[in-house]
């Protein structure tokens, strides 16, 4: 009995640290440029698709082309913010939640056209292989998953806490007038927010990658949990986020364990909604960090 | 007052025609005498071999979205076959008629599926249709072809299209045999089976699983957990945490492809030693393997068609092979006999119109041939448009190959323990 509810944490936190990496990303562009961005998911996919052609074409190990699928996505965040969403900021939210939509829509046709709807996966050395303690086990590729998750997570925190950039980054998301009157350059500081946190999206493909199938649609399935665990955690807050996905993947795990297997995500939603309900501004408490 | 308009503006056209006349003149003479030249040439055809008229064949498959996978190859079959009957000779009673594939593509979507049925039917003469791969999209298309009142031949297993349609026929097994078959083979494994199910919370994996519940106190197997899990998860490890709770020491998953990579997967890191059988579907297809690979080995699952059954089916595999590189799949492969039935059925016609070949293809019943590749070899149908012979085939994973192994009078190779 014990051991099947520490189990079922285990599993829970293993795929809330995933969870974490792609709804970091979403309350970051939230927090600093004020946008949601509805493609976060679809930028999850191009990470395990790279990850998945440099794993087959190249024999790199997944794991590994997160040095590659980082920088990638970087670039294809600064793009994207620098080429298409500069150009709709202002006081309008429609054309933003148009863009980031429209975005989605268009790279997820667009591997539909170029990847065909299979289903890919990299079988590595250590996809199905497990440690096993006493009558608990810990699959390797998501024990891997999650401490390269928790580094970068910690690494983002840091970064915002200790740099300039990174200081100037929470300064532009707690008042971005201000912000600019202090000589914050907006349009640099939304580059490198749009590219930190695809950078993140990228890298949650890569760790995805030898336990998880890629496919057209795999951007989906994530990105739902990352817009409940921003909101859980209180819009714009890193921190919030990241504890807010890792209590998901326990609900959630918890939810099929003791509720049902098609109803795991009941628990999540019931949480979300009792949050909204007492605490509308998320468990955090509002305060942006 | 717009009657005493319209000569006017007809005439105003009439003008500019006077006007443009005599430019026009030559050139519609040429017009007009090459349309007579066509039109010559064109009743020459029927004069030549009126009945060398190609038979229209519809063809209804998902080669888009997310089964888009099994209809492509489903396609390749479709065109093999028709390859087949032509380069035979086509239908002898037709002078020689070549079968004409129209491949439709239904985006493994129901609504699409309705819409392009319907423009199949009507955009084109078709003599028969066959389609289209997963029981929900095919219930619909039998609809549609039932009111257009042309015969659709399907491999798909829903014990659904058996009822009120006059125009459907089931060469194969059906979904409830399917489910008797898997739990017979649980007792192979072990004497006494304690099997868990999990389905997908869709149709396909309620319907298949209640078959299994229902069945299962008749066959003597005890299941000790029966859960629905919601298709698409992200994390297979709860629900196999819950299997193994369960102390179940045979496991049915009633799934698509991407959730049975992950269950399988997950069933190993967890190193918990039970006989998985993943039924058909996304189980019998060469992606399969190549998504899991060794950890296939020995997985057992249920067909109503293997490569192996036959010397026909093993003909018919070879030439699929060498266009596609991959082994020939049963869907695929009942497909290739269900294009064989349809010629067979059209001979007998010895007409291209679909309420006639409906006719001839209530009385079918052949035991030698390609059309006769289905397990047991022998397609008759009945009242209800079943095939009163259709049987399934258990099948298992032999390196890297689809093994035939139950029952024992069609098992090809001995079952390995797993």
């Amino acid at each position: 009995m014990l051991e099947t509810v520490a189990q079922a944490v285990i599993n829970g936190l293993l795929i809330g640290g995933i969870y974490a990496l792609v709804s970091i990303g979403v309350t970051l562009i939230f927090g600093v440029v004020k946008i949601v961005n509805f493609a976060q998911g679809e930028f999850v996919m191009i990470g395990m698709y790279l990850s998945f052609y440099l794993a087959t074409q190249f024999g790199i190990d997944p794991i590994v082309s997160l040095v590659v699928t980082m920088p990638v996505l970087f670039v294809v965040g600064v793009l994207v913010q620098h080429f298409l969403i500069r150009r709709v900021l202002g006081p309008n939210d429609m054309p933003q939640i148009f863009l980031t939509f429209a975005l989605s829509l268009l790279l997820l046709n667009l591997a539909l056209m170029l990847f065909s709807a299979n289903y890919r996966t990299v079988h590595t050395s250590y996809s199905d292989e497990a440690f096993h303690l006493g009558g608990l086990y810990i699959p390797v590729a998501k024990l891997i998953a999650f401490v390269v998750a928790m580094i970068l997570s910690g690494a983002l925190w840091v970064f915002l806490h200790t740099t300039d950039l990174g200081k100037a980054m929470r300064a532009a998301s707690q008042n971005r007038d201000v912000a600019t009157l202090m000589g914050i350059n907006p349009n640099r500081v939304f580059c490198v927010a749009l590219g930190i946190a695809l950078a993140l999206a990228g890298a949650a493909g890569s760790l995805l990658m030898p336990f998880y199938s890629a496919y057209p649609f795999v951007g989906q399935v994530f990105v739902l949990m990352a817009f409940v665990a921003v909101v859980l955690g209180t819009l714009g807050n890193v921190i919030g986020a990241l504890i807010a996905s890792l209590m998901m993947g326990i609900a959630e795990s918890l939810g099929i364990q003791y509720v049902g297997a098609d109803s795991g995500l009941i628990v999540v939603f019931g949480m979300l909604l009792l949050t909204l309900a007492f605490k509308p501004n998320g468990l955090g408490g509002g305060r942006v960090r | 007052m717009k009657k005493d308009r319209q000569p006017s503006v007809l005439s105003g056209e009439n003008a500019a025609a006077k006007i443009l006349s005599k430019p026009q003149s030559r050139r519609k003479f040429l017009l007009k005498t090459g349309g007579a030249v066509a039109a010559g040439a064109f009743g020459a055809v029927p004069l030549r071999g009126w009945a060398a008229d190609p038979v229209n064949i519809g063809a209804l498959y998902p080669t888009t979205g997310s089964m888009a996978q099994i209809g492509v190859g489903c396609v390749a079959a479709a065109k093999l076959a028709v390859d087949m009957v032509n380069e035979a000779g086509g239908i002898k009673s037709l002078g020689g008629a070549k079968l004409n594939l129209i491949v439709s593509d239904v985006q493994s979507d129901t609504t699409v599926t309705r819409t392009e049925t319907d423009r199949l039917i009507t955009g084109n003469k078709l003599s028969a249709i066959h389609g289209c791969f997963a029981s929900a999209l095919t219930l619909i298309a039998s609809q549609v072809a039932e009111r257009a009142k042309v015969p659709l031949i399907t491999g798909s297993s829903s014990d659904q299209l058996n009822k009120n349609l006059s125009y459907t026929f089931t060469p194969f097994a059906r979904a409830s045999q399917f489910a008797q078959a898997q739990l017979q083979m649980a007792k192979l494994v072990g004497d006494k089976p304690k099997v868990a199910v999990i389905f997908e919370n869709t149709a396909f994996g309620t319907s298949t699983s209640n078959g299994l519940k229902e069945q299962a106190p008749g066959e003597g197997v005890e299941i000790v957990m029966f859960e629905p899990y919601s298709a698409g998860f992200t994390d297979a490890s709860p629900l196999i945490n819950k299997v193994k709770a369960s102390g179940a020491n045979a496991l049915f998953s009633v799934s698509y492809l991407n959730d049975l990579i992950l269950i399988v997967r997950t069933v190993k890191q967890v190193g918990l030693d039970i006989a998985i059988n993943g039924g058909s579907g996304g189980f019998v297809i060469p992606d399969f393997y190549k998504n899991v690979g060794k950890l296939a080995e020995g997985l057992q699952g249920v067909a109503h068609w293997n490569h192996d059954m036959d010397d026909n089916a093993q003909k018919v595999n070879v030439e699929y092979k060498k266009r596609t590189g991959d082994f020939l799949f049963e869907y695929a492969g009942g497909l290739v006999a269900q294009t064989f039935m349809l010629a067979d059925a059209l001979e007998r016609a010895a007409s291209p119109d679909p309420v006639k070949v409906r006719e001839a293809l209530s009385t079918l019943d052949v035991s030698s041939g390609y059309a006769a590749m289905a397990p047991g070899g022998k397609v008759k149908f009945g009242p209800d448009g079943k095939n009163v012979y259709g049987r399934p085939i258990g099948v298992q994973w032999q390196n890297g190959d689809l093994a035939s192994i139950f029952p024992k009078e069609f098992a090809r190779a001995p079952m390995i323990k797993s």
